[in-house]
């Protein structure tokens, strides 16, 4: 019974996240895009909550490990002579990978959470806003050496001719098992002390807890689930940038998951899936929107003040966001 | 064994010693060369008044603050400095005067985390809360958030929670505070229980008194900074000096 209403927790998410992918089926075939876009963006908002909800130290940096799985995603599933003629001096090991669809994936996690420990032994000592500015420093870093080496990438270059794979079911299936991973990770001892942690520091580490080390294995963690999201990101567009997985995105997913609640898992799913919601409408809209009494448009760039909008008077009226920071369980 | 005096219930190694502890703080002296010895299987008492140096002197022992001299030894280690993580791994737990609670947990898992820190799995977590919260008198309150307890019961929960790390010594700092009269001499009974059964040692800081000499093996007083007397509870109540400094000192 104990078990049970602990893993009610995980059911609402999954249910929600499965009924988007279900539904999205039946819609048509731009709008088909618009679902898929929205689970790929909720697997990236629980992999920024693996790290956020538990530690309590916000990362702007997060989409850097969205955007190295994604290119490495993409470069190891493109064909030799294609990533050659985008980038001749592409080193040999990256120019003649070629793996499957689900390869790709397993080696845009692993590459993700590689980068994040790598990043987080040095960045884990910090809390608190320098924290926040530090991670933001690293998307800022990783933004320009993908952009300009192009060793490791096609540089400024987009990545092209990606396989599309990521179908409903790949997009279903791969958000669900992140939510899933999730979920074990927060009801892990690991999780729990972590989360401790952010309430009271000081008691957690007299309590046994090394925050730095429990705050790094989070961060490695949420690393390798955002770069599997951009494995899945890359797959559903079929081409990338550098400037696709950068500010943008970074601001997108940090409001969807203020919106939601980065206090919980439902929090974020939530908040994942109504901001591309909103989004989508907000950006259909500013292309003209038919709402059968005639053609609505609001200007460009409505979509992100909006969002910015949503972000602050949530922030200012409900901190802990849409879902109150709380899983949806039986109890 | 309960009867048996003081000296005989400790054994060699088995004792958290500070030795020599001065700190001070922008030229004030917290602490001037006090030193301090706790062993398993007795209650030491710390009192004196406000601003005696007994949370500084806590601290230190705990690692939440490092001595400007002196040093702290665990079983004949020296862990000056080590960080608070690792003297709690090594059997070193205290309360604290603020609660310092996990306000976002319930009452239970407040005390499994603290299991969980130390490195206990999730069932032997839950068995420890269980034993606690009992011990504690908090198994009614188990669900309820640790943000709303009232005063005393945080005060309990808090001294559930450094119990949980299963500690061979624990510091309790100003456990008491927000017991009612009533509720003292069952508290007094618990910190009997961790030392007879959990064969922990004790340093209990407390206003009350009372409590502290009724329970305690010996007693040290605090100073400005220094050990002004220590004893017997019995010779401490005789302790004249003592009378002036604290007794007969407002109750602050």
């Amino acid at each position: 019974m104990r078990r049970l209403a602990e893993l009610s927790g995980l059911v609402a998410p999954v249910l929600l996240l499965a009924l988007v992918g279900v539904v999205g089926t039946f819609t048509s075939r731009s709008v088909q895009f618009q679902f898929r876009f929205a689970l790929v963006m909720a697997a990236i908002v629980i992999a920024l909550y693996v790290f956020v909800g538990s530690s309590g130290v916000v990362s702007f940096g997060h989409v850097s490990f969205v955007a190295v799985g994604g290119f490495a995603a993409g470069l190891t599933t493109v064909p030799e002579a294609l990533k050659l003629s985008l980038s001749p001096d592409l080193f040999p090991v990256i120019a003649s990978a070629e793996v499957g669809n689900a390869a790709s994936l397993a080696i845009a996690a692993a590459v993700g959470g590689v980068f994040a420990l790598i990043v987080g032994v040095p960045l884990m000592r910090l809390s608190g806003l320098s924290a926040g500015i530090a991670t933001f420093a690293v998307l800022v870093i990783t933004n320009n050496v993908l952009r300009n080496w192009e060793a490791i990438g096609p540089g400024a270059r987009t990545l092209s001719l990606v396989p599309e794979t990521t179908s409903f079911l790949q997009a279903t299936v791969g958000v669900i098992a992140v939510a899933a991973l999730a979920f074990l990770y927060q009801r892990s001892r690991w999780g729990r002390v972590l989360r401790a942690s952010s309430d009271d520091p000081a008691a957690a580490q007299g309590a046994g807890v090394d925050i730095y080390r429990q705050r790094l294995l989070a961060f490695a963690l949420s690393g390798a689930l955002a770069g599997f999201a951009g494995g899945l990101l890359v797959h559903l567009l079929g081409s990338i940038t550098t400037q696709q997985v950068y500010l943008d995105l970074a601001f997108l997913t940090l409001a969807m998951l203020v919106i939601g609640g980065f206090r919980s898992l439902w929090g974020a799913v939530v908040g994942a899936l109504l901001v591309s919601g909103i989004n989508s409408l907000l950006l259909t809209a500013e292309r003209g929107l038919d709402l059968g009494i005639g053609e609505v448009t609001v200007p460009t760039g409505t979509r992100l003040v909006t969002l910015g909008a949503v972000m602050a008077l949530i922030l200012l009226f409900r901190p802990t966001g849409v879902t109150g920071g709380r899983e949806l369980t039986l109890r | 064994m309960k009867d048996a005096a003081p000296e005989a219930r400790r054994r060699p190694g088995e004792s958290l010693r500070a030795g020599g502890v001065s700190r001070s703080f922008e030229g004030v002296h917290a602490l001037d060369g006090v030193t301090l010895e706790l062993h398993r299987h007795e209650v030491v008492g710390l009192i004196g008044p406000n601003g005696a140096g007994k949370t500084t002197l806590v601290n230190i022992v705990t690692g939440f603050d490092f001595p400007d001299e002196g040093d702290v030894e665990l079983a004949g280690e020296e862990i000056t400095s080590w960080p608070p993580h690792r003297r709690a791994r090594n059997g070193l737990a205290r309360t604290y005067q603020h609660g310092r609670l996990f306000g976002g947990l319930s009452v239970r898992e407040n005390v499994e985390v603290a299991a969980l820190g130390v490195g206990a799995g999730p069932r032997e977590a839950r068995r420890r809360a269980d034993e606690l919260l009992g011990l504690l008198g908090l198994d009614a309150r188990e669900h309820a958030s640790a943000a709303v307890l009232p005063h005393g019961e945080a005060r309990k929960l808090g001294v559930a929670r450094a119990l949980a790390t299963r500690p061979r010594f624990v510091l309790m700092d100003e456990p008491a505070a927000g017991l009612s009269e009533a509720e003292v001499p069952g508290f007094a009974e618990v910190v009997r229980t961790v030392r007879d059964e959990h064969e922990a040692g004790v340093l209990l800081i407390d206003h009350n008194v009372g409590l502290v000499l009724d329970v305690c093996d010996r007693v040290q007083v605090l100073d400005e900074g220094r050990t002004l007397a220590e004893g017997t509870p019995t010779e401490i109540r005789r302790n004249i000096d003592v009378t002036a400094a604290y007794l007969g000192g407002a109750h602050a």
